[in-house]
């Protein structure tokens, strides 16, 4: 075992390397100082007040909320198309289709930006939060599919057909057996998807014109306005925070899905 | 009469049920997926001639200037340097982790290590990238740190603005997705096959280099592929931490859209990063595939 | 009583892209029996059992419920409820849910349904389980929230499709006598797919042996296990020696045998299911249908002499393995170890006597 304790230690740094930006943001969020540096100068809530004043800052959140929220419906909604597709049916092309859908995975973010804002200034829309929405469905719904797929694939065929046989429709079959056995993937799918959106910047700052979402708004902040760091940290702080309770939100629907269908923990949500 | 009973048939198929249910979707990305790709590929072969005007003749023109420039050459090559070094670091740190969590820690605590590996990431992108610049910047944590401590006399000059810095910080941005391909690599490979190895009298680091590399090479090839494709178009730490000489071709693609205002030349920038992005990664997917063959 | 026909299935072809998974099945199920389907994996009797549970088009032929034809009918409107091999138990619903599921349209109060739960649990043995959730299970106790889950709705037919081979051996061994003592009580025509031979001689009424596609036999158990129409049915079901054999004469009502180092045999046209022709063939006989003669037994028909070659010891009965002087491979004969009787040893001279009532005759 004692190879075993050396991997051990190694492991505890990098988790240590891994958190450590993590852990420094909440100590200068709350350092009464403007530069950020050691020593640490006295403790503030300043910059967190600071953050009620900023009425772009939350006109900024109210879209990002919005831009997330739409996004993370629809790409949840066709990723139940596919996943399902993808789980009941064998048909001709479905690897290309499917894979397809799945390209964004692989495909840089400035990709679909730039070809989006081609073709959407070409057909005459005008960029904005629909533009926005547009793009974060194509970059969200692989996520979307990874994880309604596992939901979907751990379902025992036999099920939907046992609700058939029980004088069910197709249609009831599915209300009554497959989504409530689904649930938790459809809810973890709706939160991650939500992330993702709610801290994508390339696409945003792309399509969305002149409607300034949060990561542009953080962005334009963080490149122009080098006084605003200790806020820029304090925001950074919340946001932190907010994305660990939802991870926390995702993780607990992933497990009570996999204890529902009776699966087995295979950990992780990639 | 014969071509209805098929039509019915086929209404009735299974073929044609997965077509209709995978049909929004498939509709959906073609839409705003495949037809905005075909768009910037027929862009980048249009030259434009005035602040709106373009002449649609279609010209090699954009990727002349793209390999001629001798900037825009060296931007590029400069992008797959650092994507190819952050792959590097990413994977080679990262297999300790994941061999560390496959193999030492009991089964039931393997989902908890995981979930604390890939918290972080789920965490604002953009504010991790500001916390590296605030980190190693040059009146930054770091450096205000070993000042005060008395390491050293002046701030180091070599850990901000530059490719050093985006390097670590892409590297911290993509570890969670080098370690958990290669753990499940790890995770299905059958203990007993070890215990064999050790069995016919080799020795366990004998065992590791023979019988486990070999069977993680699938996992590492994931790992490799899921980190450099994505880094080599990133733009936002480059933007914010990589100064001068950290810019990467991303940015130059930005720049080109929204600033030069050259779409067609902006186009074939991101069809060149496409395609270097499709053949360096076809480079290590045949390198599996020959590594898989051998194996057998 | 005289047989009414329940199910009728007649020149069923199922395709699956090539693959050709029924060939043409002609088969008449009667109204209150216990039938089962009994092959090898991959022999086309799920896909058969699918194809009258309405899982499955059939690619040509008629399926025939009840007099009417089910042709575009689906599953859930046909009067037939299944078992599932992994007894598709929904997970979220507890027993009494599931149970219940399919009494959704049922137009009966609530209280007259929950009064049929009580009782269809009753009747499988589950009573007071209903609020259990169906997670908390055990495989057995699945399998009969699975059945009472089907037989709630009176179903014509319960189509149960390898329902004990999740199980272990002793549950299924028990579950075995249930689900016999269950059809007997709810007099519905049951219909079982199962691999497992001794499975299905215990619970039949009559059995259909599968192969490819095919049904290979189709009778009741004795039939089937000491008139085997083929070789392959006869290997397929228990075990069967094979002995090498001339036939002189193959016409008529009397077939005459030689058997090189045992003798002659006159066999009965019911003894040879594809006719007599001259030449050479095999019979076969099952290993308690030969004896092994110890002192003071006296012989019930022919007797030859032979070597043990192999004794295997299983408690209640011993398996010999024994050679004849003309006959090259071994035969296998069952011995019941009664009181008094001994063990042979390998090496034993043997005196074996045989009767030809017991001889199948293959060509």
């Amino acid at each position: 075992m004692r190879k075993g304790r050396g991997l051990r230690t190694y492991t505890i740094f990098y988790l240590i390397f891994l958190y450590a930006p993590i852990v420094l943001l909440p100590l200068f969020a709350f350092n009464d100082s403007k530069i950020i540096a050691f020593p640490l100068k006295g403790f503030t809530t300043d910059w967190f007040v600071a953050l009620w004043h900023k009425t772009e800052l939350h006109q900024a959140v109210l879209k990002s909320l919005i831009i997330a929220v739409t996004t993370a419906v629809f790409a949840t909604a066709l990723g139940v198309f596919a996943a399902r597709a993808g789980t009941k049916y064998r048909f001709r092309g479905k690897g290309p289709v499917l894979g397809f859908i799945m390209l964004p995975l692989v495909l840089p973010d400035i990709i679909v930006a730039v070809s989006l804002l081609v073709v959407l200034l070409r057909i005459g829309m005008g960029l904005g939060m629909t533009a926005a929405i547009l793009g974060h469905v194509v970059i969200c719904l692989p996520f979307a599919i990874a994880i309604l797929n596992s939901a979907f694939s751990s379902l025992d065929q036999s099920l939907e057909e046992a609700a058939y046989d029980l004088g069910e429709t197709p249609f009831s079959a599915f209300r009554l057996v497959i989504l409530p056995l689904v649930m938790p993937g459809i809810i973890s799918s709706l939160l991650i998807t939500f992330t993702i959106s709610l801290d994508e910047y390339i696409i945003a700052s792309f399509l969305v014109g002149t409607e300034e979402t949060l990561p542009v708004y953080l962005f334009n902040q963080m490149t122009k306005n080098s006084r605003e760091i200790p806020v820029v940290l304090a925001l950074g702080t919340v946001l932190v925070l907010f994305s660990i309770l939802l991870l926390g939100i995702a993780e607990y629907f992933r497990r009570r899905g996999i204890a529902r269908t009776g699966g087995k923990d295979t950990g992780g949500f990639l | 009469m014969a071509s209805a009973e098929r039509f019915g048939k086929w209404r009735r198929s299974e073929g044609l049920r997965g077509w209709l249910m995978v049909s929004p979707t498939a509709l959906y990305a073609l839409a705003f997926l495949a037809v905005p790709l075909v768009a910037i590929v027929a862009l980048s072969f249009v030259s434009q001639t005035g602040v709106v005007t373009y002449d649609y003749t279609p010209t090699w023109k954009n990727y002349i200037e793209a390999f001629v420039e001798p900037q825009y050459r060296a931007l590029i090559l400069r992008s797959v340097i650092i994507s190819l070094a952050v792959t590097a670091l990413t994977v080679l740190t990262a297999f300790p982790v994941a061999y560390f969590i496959s193999f030492h820690v009991t089964p039931s605590r393997k989902s908890l290590w995981l979930f604390l590996i890939t918290i972080p990431f789920w965490t604002s992108y953009l504010i991790r990238v500001f916390l590296w610049k605030v980190i190693l910047g040059y009146n930054g944590v770091v450096n205000s740190a070993l000042l005060w401590l008395g390491v050293i006399d002046e701030p180091l000059g070599w850990i901000n603005y530059n490719a050093n810095a985006v390097v670590l910080t892409l590297a911290h941005a993509y570890a969670p997705f080098a370690i958990l391909p290669i753990f499940v690599a790890l995770e299905k490979i059958d203990r007993s096959l070890l215990e064999a190895g050790q069995d016919l009298g080799e020795t366990r680091f004998q065992t590791f280099l023979r019988v486990t590399l070999p069977l993680a090479v699938p996992g590492v090839v994931a790992a490799v592929l899921i980190v450099f494709i994505p880094t080599i178009g990133d733009y936002v730490t480059p933007r914010l931490i990589g100064g001068k000489d950290g810019t990467m071709i991303a940015n130059l693609i930005q720049s080109q859209f929204l600033r030069q205002n050259n779409a067609p030349l902006g186009s074939a920038l991101a069809v060149i990063s496409m395609i270097t992005v499709a053949a360096i990664s076809l480079v290590f997917v045949f390198l599996n595939r020959k590594n898989m063959r051998g194996g057998q | 009583m005289t047989p009414n026909p329940l199910i009728d299935l007649r020149a069923v072809q199922k395709y699956y892209g090539d693959y050709h998974a029924l060939r043409g099945i002609d088969l008449t199920i009667h109204q209150g029996e216990f039938f089962s389907l009994l092959g090898p994996s991959g022999c086309g009797k799920t896909t058969l059992l699918r194809t009258i549970a309405g899982f499955e088009d059939v690619s040509s032929g008629v399926v025939m419920i009840d007099g009417k034809s089910m042709e575009g009918v689906p599953a859930n409107h046909r009067p037939t409820n299944m078992v599932f091999q992994s007894y598709a138990i929904f997970p979220h619903l507890t027993v009494a849910q599931n149970v219940g599921f399919g009494l959704r349209k049922d137009p009966r109060s609530k209280a007259d349904k929950d009064k049929a739960v009580v009782e269809a649990l009753a009747m499988v043995g589950l009573a007071g389980y209903g609020d259990r959730a169906a997670n908390a299970l055990s495989g057995g106790q699945r399998q009969r929230v699975a059945l009472a889950r089907a037989l709630i709705l009176e179903p014509k037919v319960l189509l149960l499709d390898e329902p004990l081979s999740a199980l272990d051996k002793k549950m299924r061994e028990q579950m075995q006598h249930e689900l016999r003592r269950l059809q007997r009580q709810v007099g519905i025509t049951f219909i079982l797919v199962t691999h497992d031979q001794e499975e299905a001689l215990i619970m039949s009424d009559r059995i259909a042996v599968m192969f490819e596609g095919e049904i290979a036999q189709l009778a009741d158990p004795q039939t089937l296990y000491r008139r085997p129409v083929s070789r392959r049915v006869a290997e397929f079901i228990g075990v069967m020696n094979f002995l090498p054999c001339e036939v002189t004469q193959g016409a008529g009502d009397a077939i005459e045998v030689n058997l090189p180092g045992l003798g002659h045999a006159t066999l009965q046209p019911d003894q040879c299911p594809s006719g007599g022709v001259p030449g050479t063939g095999s019979v076969g006989v099952r290993p308690e249908a030969m004896s092994i003669l110890f002192e003071g037994e006296a012989a019930s028909g022919q007797i030859a002499q032979a070597e043990v070659v192999e004794v295997i010891y299983y408690g209640d009965m011993t398996y010999y393995e024994v050679r004849f002087d003309a006959v090259e491979a071994p035969v296998t004969i069952s011995m019941k170890n009664i009181v008094g009787r001994p063990v042979l040893e390998r090496g034993d001279k043997a005196r074996v006597s045989w009767d030809a009532r017991s001889l199948v005759l293959f060509c």
